[in-house]
């Protein structure tokens, strides 16, 4: 027999897999094996999402982050109060070339634009 | 993944369930267990596995390949790119186990039985594997089973090319003679006055 023909012959035998009875026991092992993964790869990380917080939090705790919001609050109130001082009494809208119902509408087509604009990009992502 | 498929995945292509495995789907990778499941197991048992150890080694192949589907580009078939990743993890189980001496030229040795037709062929090859010493039978079944080519083996076993290409050749004359066809060996069975097996 030519050596070509029995490798061929032999890559023919190597191809044709012997029956196993068992194979859909087997093709549930695989998963219950990939679920045991799943699961604990999903707890692992929510453990470390969890200690990660922890650690964040009392980072900022302890670095006086509060007070200084609390300082920026302060001083962004003061500046509106003053701001607020110059400005007109009153803002006339009935001057303005449109109503104030056209005024809210745009404003609710551009928050409905920024959610698309926002879906699409996070579908992009 | 569960012991049935939807009909959808049951007639898609293999390299269409390996893509929707890569997006994450296990129903389309369950469908590629069920499909080569028994090529991979049968591989790991031609090169010597036990069957505990030929299901434990198929199982972590196939969590591999879920892993690494991504990888799979359909360039070959997947049952040959599943079956090296399995061949592969059998052979690192065993050079960690040291149980494959690639200097060993010892036969196992086993009673042959003749037989007829594709199915006796199939049963003829298993019986033939047993024949051969381990490293000869190892680096057959990565050759010829796993579609390995003689460098590649030689990388998988860390062992020299000359090596493997012995094994490999002393092999195939062995197997030459055990899946030597029919007639052949029943007329040198008479002309040695041996008694023929039916």
């Amino acid at each position: 027999m030519a050596d070509l023909e029995f490798e061929t012959r032999l890559d023919r035998l190597f191809a044709e897999p012997p029956h196993f009875p068992d194979a859909p026991l087997f093709a549930l092992k695989v998963d219950e094996r990939l679920n045991r993964g799943w699961t604990l790869r999903r707890l692992v990380i929510g453990a470390l999402g969890l200690v990660g917080g922890v650690i964040g939090v009392a980072q900022i705790m302890s670095s006086g982050v509060l007070g200084k919001l609390q300082f920026v609050s302060n001083a962004s109130t003061k500046s509106l109060n003053d701001l607020a001082a110059l400005a007109p009494a009153k803002l006339s809208l009935p001057a303005l070339p449109f109503g104030g119902e056209a005024l809210w509408m745009s404003a609710l087509l551009a928050i409905l634009a920024l959610g698309f604009a926002l879906t699409r990009a996070i579908k992009e992502i | 993944m569960t012991g049935s498929t939807s009909p959808a995945l049951a007639s898609a292509h293999d390299v269409e369930l390996a893509a929707l495995a890569a997006a994450g789907s296990r129903p389309a990778f369950g469908e590629l267990v069920r499909r080569h499941s028994s090529a991979v197991r049968g591989l790991l048992r031609r090169m010597g596995a036990d069957a505990a150890l030929a299901d434990d080694l198929a199982q972590d192949a196939f969590l591999a390949g879920f892993e690494q589907v991504a990888d799979f580009r359909g360039e070959g078939a997947f049952q040959g790119w599943i079956k090296r990743i399995a061949a592969r993890l059998y052979v690192r189980r065993l050079r960690k186990d040291a149980r494959v001496d690639l200097m060993s030229e010892t036969p196992e040795p086993h009673p042959p039985h003749a037989g007829e037709g594709a199915a006796a062929d199939r049963i003829d090859l298993d019986e033939a594997l047993k024949m051969l010493s381990a490293a000869e039978r190892v680096c057959i079944s990565l050759c010829y089973g796993a579609g390995l080519s003689h460098a590649e083996v030689a990388e998988a076993l860390n062992a020299p090319l000359g090596t493997v290409k012995s094994h490999v050749k002393r092999g195939l004359d062995k197997l030459k003679q055990r899946l030597a066809p029919v007639g052949r060996g029943e007329d040198e069975d008479q002309v040695a006055g041996r008694p023929v097996h039916g």
